[in-house]
Order: C-alpha cells, then sequence, then structure tokens
C-alpha cells in the first residue's frame, strides 16, 4: 500500500533550500510517465495530540506561533529560523501533514497491512524539544510509538547518510524499540553523533545501533557491512515490525554528503530489507523518504524503491518526455537511465583502507552491543 | 575552562593512622585510585593504590616496606595541588610534567575537590566534542592577525551560528581551525570558503 497526498509538497522552506518539494513533483510524474502509478491512499494530517506523543508542547507552542507570524525571541534555541530550518507560513501544517502520513501508515500495519510505502516524512533529525536540520517535527518517531503503544517491537532502519539522531534520542531509553543508523560519521558530517558508543540507556541499552562509515565509502563496503550487520541485529531483536528512513543522500551525486553509493546499491538494499522484513520483523515494514538533495539522483532512488516494492521489474530508460519536460524546467541535463552509468565517477584511492576501517567500525559495534541484545 | 569546572567534590579522605588494608578497601570500593590524606582537617599527605600495592609487594624491586601497616608510613608527603581558579590546561602542564594522576584543590588551605586524568580526559571531549546538531568544516589559516575574524565573519555574513571552534598551531606559520556549524551544508560552505580564498581540508571538493 502506498500512501501519499499533494499537500506533502507544503513542506517547502523556499526554492533555494535543498529540501525541495520538487522532488516528490518529479518522482510522482516520472511513475505516471512510466504507467505504474496507482492511486495511494490520501492520509489525514496528524493532530496536535499526535505530534505531542513525541514532543514536547513548549517546541509544539513555537512552531505554531512562528507559523502564525508571532515573533518568538528564543526560537533559535528550538532549533528554529535557523538557515537549515527557516520559518515559513503554514509551517505547523505542513509538518503535520507529512506525520499524518508515517502515523497512517502505522494505523495501517496495525490493521494488518504488511507493506507499508509512505511517499514522504522520514523527519529523522527533530527531538523532543527541538527542531533540527531541515525537520519540524519527527514523523518517525510518532509512528513508532503508536506502534509500540499497541504493544509491538519496532526496529527501525535508518539509511539516510546523516545520523538518525532525533529518532535515536527520542527512544533512547525504551526496550521496545531497536534503532539502526548507517551514516558517514559525525567526525565530518552533521549532526556530529552516531557514534559507536551511543547504544542506549538504561532499559534501551544494547538497543540503539550506530555505524558510522567513513566518508567515500562506495557500494561493495557498504553491502559488505550492511548484510552483516542488519540480519544479524534483526534476527537477534526479534521484532513484531520493521520501520525504514529510506534517505537517498548517499548517493555520489549528492551535495550535501560523501558516501558515494550508486543505484546499484540501492537496488541490492531495498530487496534486501524486504527479505529482511520477511524473516525477521513478522513481515511486516513501513518505509519513509528521508533527505537525498540531487533531484536527479534522489528521484531514481525512490522510483526504484517504488517498483522494488511492487514488484515491478526495472525501467532502462526513463522516458523521453519526462525527461525533456524536467530538463527544461531545471535547466540542466538528467540522467536517461534509471541506472547510473557503468564508471560514474573517478577512481577513489585509499579504497582498501575505507573497507578496513568500515570492518573494525562493525566489530566494534558488535562487541559493544552483543553482551546486552544477546541473552 | 578552570580547574573548578572540572574537579570533583566532595572528596574521599583518609587519616594517617587508617591502615592500608582498609585504606585499600575504601579504594576498590569507591573505585577510585588516589586518597589524599587530611590530619586534623589540614591536607598532609596523598595516598594511591599504586603506593599500596609496592609497598606490600614482594615484586617491588626494593622489597615490601617492612613493618609498614599505617597510611602515615606509606604516604607522599610533598603534596602538589592546584587552586580552584587555576586553567585547566595548566593542571594538565603540570600533572604532565611532575607525571603524576592527580591533583588535590585548596581554597585557602581547605580541600575543596580533586582533578584526576580522566577530568581531564572529560574536559578534553566537552572542549572537543558535540553539544548541538552540527557539520564541521576544518580550515588552515596563516598564523597572522585577523585571520580567525576573516574566517568567523564569512559564516556570520551567511547566518551561520558556530557552536565550537577549536584551533591549534600547525607547522609554526599556519593554525588549523576546526569548526562546528549548526548546518547540514557544510559543502556549500566550503565552496564559498575557497571562493574567498580560504584553504578548506574538510569537506573535501568533489572531482565530478
Amino acid at each position: 500500500m502506498v500512501i501519499y497526498r499533494d499537500e506533502y509538497r507544503l513542506y517547502n522552506f523556499g526554492p533555494s533550500h535543498p529540501f525541495s518539494p520538487v522532488r516528490l513533483e518529479m518522482l510522482t510524474s516520472l511513475l505516471q510517465a512510466l504507467g505504474v502509478w496507482r492511486e495511494p491512499l490520501v492520509p489525514q494530517e496528524a493532530t496536535r495530540e499526535d505530534v505531542l506523543s513525541v514532543h514536547s508542547e513548549r517546541l509544539v507552542k513555537r512552531v505554531e506561533a512562528a507559523t502564525r507570524g508571532e515573533r518568538v525571541p528564543d526560537l533559535e534555541h528550538y532549533g528554529l529560523g535557523t538557515g537549515d530550518t527557516p520559518l515559513f507560513p503554514g509551517m505547523d501544517r505542513a509538518a503535520r501533514i507529512l506525520v499524518g502520513g508515517t502515523l497512517e501508515g502505522a494505523r495501517r500495519i496495525l490493521a494488518g497491512e504488511k507493506w507499508v510505502l509512505q511517499l514522504g516524512g522520514g523527519l529523522h533529525h527533530a527531538q523532543y524539544d527541538r527542531s533540527s536540520g531541515f525537520c519540524v517535527y519527527n514523523d518517525l518517531s510518532v509512528a513508532i510509538r503508536h506502534l509500540t503503544r499497541a504493544g509491538l517491537r519496532v526496529a527501525y532502519l535508518d539509511i539516510d547518510v546523516h545520523h538518525g539522531d532525533g529518532v535515536q534520542w527520542i527512544h533512547y531509553e525504551e526496550k521496545e524499540v531497536l534503532t539502526l543508523s548507517f551514516h558517514e560519521s559525525g567526525r565530518y558530517l552533521f549532526p556530529g553523533t552516531g557514534h559507536v558508543h551511543e547504544i542506549g540507556r538504561g532499559e534501551g541499552v544494547g538497543r540503539k545501533l550506530n555505524l558510522p562509515l567513513e566518508p567515500f565509502t562506495e557500494d561493495e563496503s557498504y553491502l559488505e557491512v550492511f548484510q552483516v550487520l542488519v540480519p544479524w541485529a534483526l534476527s537477534t531483536f526479534r521484532p513484531d515490525v520493521l520501520v525504514v528512513q529510506a534517505g537517498a543522500d548517499a548517493h555520489f551525486l549528492d551535495p550535501l554528503a560523501d558516501l558515494l553509493l550508486t543505484t546499484r546499491a540501492y537496488a541490492r538494499i531495498f530487496p534486501l530489507i524486504l527479505e529482511y522484513a520477511e524473516a525477521y520483523a513478522g513481515g511486516r515494514v513501513l518505509f519513509t523518504l528521508g533527505g537525498g538533495y540531487s533531484l536527479d539522483a534522489t528521484v531514481r532512488i525512490w522510483a526504484l524503491l517504488y517498483h522494488v516494492f511492487h514488484g515491478l521489474p526495472l525501467p532502462e530508460r526513463l522516458p523521453e518526455g519526462w525527461l525533456r519536460e524536467w530538463e527544461a524546467r531545471l535547466g540542466n541535463p538528467l540522467t536517461p537511465t534509471l541506472h547510473d552509468p557503468e564508471v560514474p565517477y573517478p577512481e577513489i584511492p585509499r579504497r582498501q583502507e575505507i573497507e578496513k576501517r568500515n570492518r573494525l567500525t562493525l566489530e566494534r559495534l558488535t562487541e559493544l552491543v552483543r553482551p546486552h541484545l544477546v541473552h | 575552562m578552570l580547574v573548578q569546572d572540572v574537579m570533583r567534590f566532595p572528596v574521599v579522605t583518609v587519616e594517617p593512622g587508617v591502615t592500608l588494608e582498609e585504606a585499600y578497601r575504601l579504594l576498590l570500593e569507591k573505585g577510585i585510585r588516589h586518597l589524599p590524606v587530611m590530619g586534623e582537617g589540614r591536607l598532609v599527605g596523598i595516598i594511591t593504590d599504586r603506593d599500596i600495592r609496592l609497598a606490600t609487594s614482594h615484586l617491588n624491586p626494593k622489597g615490601p616496606c617492612p613493618g609498614c601497616t599505617r597510611v602515615a608510613e606509606v604516604m607522599t608527603q610533598e603534596v602538589v595541588t592546584a587552586h580552584p581558579l587555576d586553567p585547566v590546561e595548566e593542571a594538565a602542564r603540570v600533572m604532565r610534567e611532575r607525571k603524576i594522576g592527580c591533583l588535590p584543590v585548596l581554597e585557602d588551605g581547605v580541600l575543596v575537590g580533586i582533578v584526576t586524568g580522566i577530568d581531564l580526559l572529560d574536559a578534553l571531549l566537552k572542549l572537543t566534542g558535540v553539544t548541538e546538531p552540527s557539520g564541521r568544516l576544518e580550515v588552515r589559516l596563516p598564523d597572522r592577525v585577523g585571520e580567525l575574524a576573516r574566517l568567523t565573519g564569512f559564516l556570520a555574513g551567511r547566518g551561520i551560528n558556530i557552536h565550537s571552534l577549536l584551533s591549534y598551531p600547525e607547522n609554526g606559520d599556519r593554525v588549523r581551525a576546526v569548526v562546528r556549524v549548526n548546518t547540514l551544508e557544510t559543502h556549500l560552505l566550503a565552496e564559498g570558503l575557497r571562493q574567498e580564498g580560504f584553504e578548506v581540508l574538510w569537506p573535501p571538493k568533489k572531482p565530478w
């Protein structure tokens, strides 16, 4: 089941901001041009109470006031009105619409749906008391909390190139939520957290996993550690449902980060996730979107996800008419095929060293959490 | 950052007349390695877990201390101390030079705290650590007047908030500045800085 509504595009920080609603417009028009678009389920917007299930009243109050155009003096302490998360008219409702989509996904899972793809959301940086990094409200945590309150054990898998810090901190002490984030190391990249030693606190200890990867990791090394860690963590934790933040910004074209994945990695990752959900999470999986700041790459990756999700064969070339229309609109050439070219970028000289470091990080992480996760 | 910002208090202490066995049990029980020794309310010495082990071990090249049973017989009497208002790097330098693991902190002769190597590690983490969601820029600057101001001025002009700034000398004529900024878009900033003639070490320039 796919969840989507056009109002997701109201979540718009302005024309020069990377978190662009154009991504969704391009994606839906591409799927239509390919003839695979099916009518999605249109979700309700989340209520204020839904948001308050994971956020503080004082944060919500400020978002509402700023949305009404009132002057709020301490906005910056709440991560709002910054360069990354500037104010825009109707922000509160726009954010609640995205939350509503992911929450609807959780409700559908509880109603017996096995696979849900929410074509929006994934605002994983928003914290209990602070908006952050393009994320006003945390739709993922609202959905996860809805699932845990219904008695489910939830595993959260985050493949966005940035650490899923908001989701991690909100559930940091919870036993019934496993978070697992693959990201470019916070030594260099925003938000700066997601080190292996962040493994949870109290009842949540050993249930928050982070694999900070070296910059310039590339497909092969990523897939190597992914295929070791995810099945191990999921088979050990045995969740009832898998929630996936499918950010597309680990791609080599992304202007914000340097993990250097290609579409070929994603073509392996998405089916693997579905396999793991079948094998270790009761067959239940809820996908959301997330980051992804190269329009060209992000749209192709999410189109790929849509095809894998529906078991459709992947198209080789993208429709001519669609390409012409969007190249004209964006004023730059687009990759004409779904996949990247065979040799997409120059060779990275430190490859072996990087692979070794990633293996070592995986070892460290496993050593740290094993005593807590296995019992 | 001052000693009073990183020191521990209240301090676990012993009296000179306590037996080595009791002192050692106290160290184990509290999970610590240093005990200031207090006689009549004043600091008269310091004893560590290592002192006690050496005094009672046959492995000590000088042999165990015959007949030593009490703290007073084994403790170090010339104690190196710090003041709460000393800068933390001052404390670090003293501990490094004297090769000692702790500094009792005295104010007007009264023991008000203790600083150990572990507290200095905490201070280091605090100085370099990530307290707010932020990205990281690394810039190499010529070591001369106004260069850092140029860098921070550029960031201010872009509306970027600086969460932390660390700088250290490099090869005598350069300074490396590590800046944590409240944005995901460090690549964009790096580009802007390069156009202004800055040498940006991180994030790197993409060749495509």
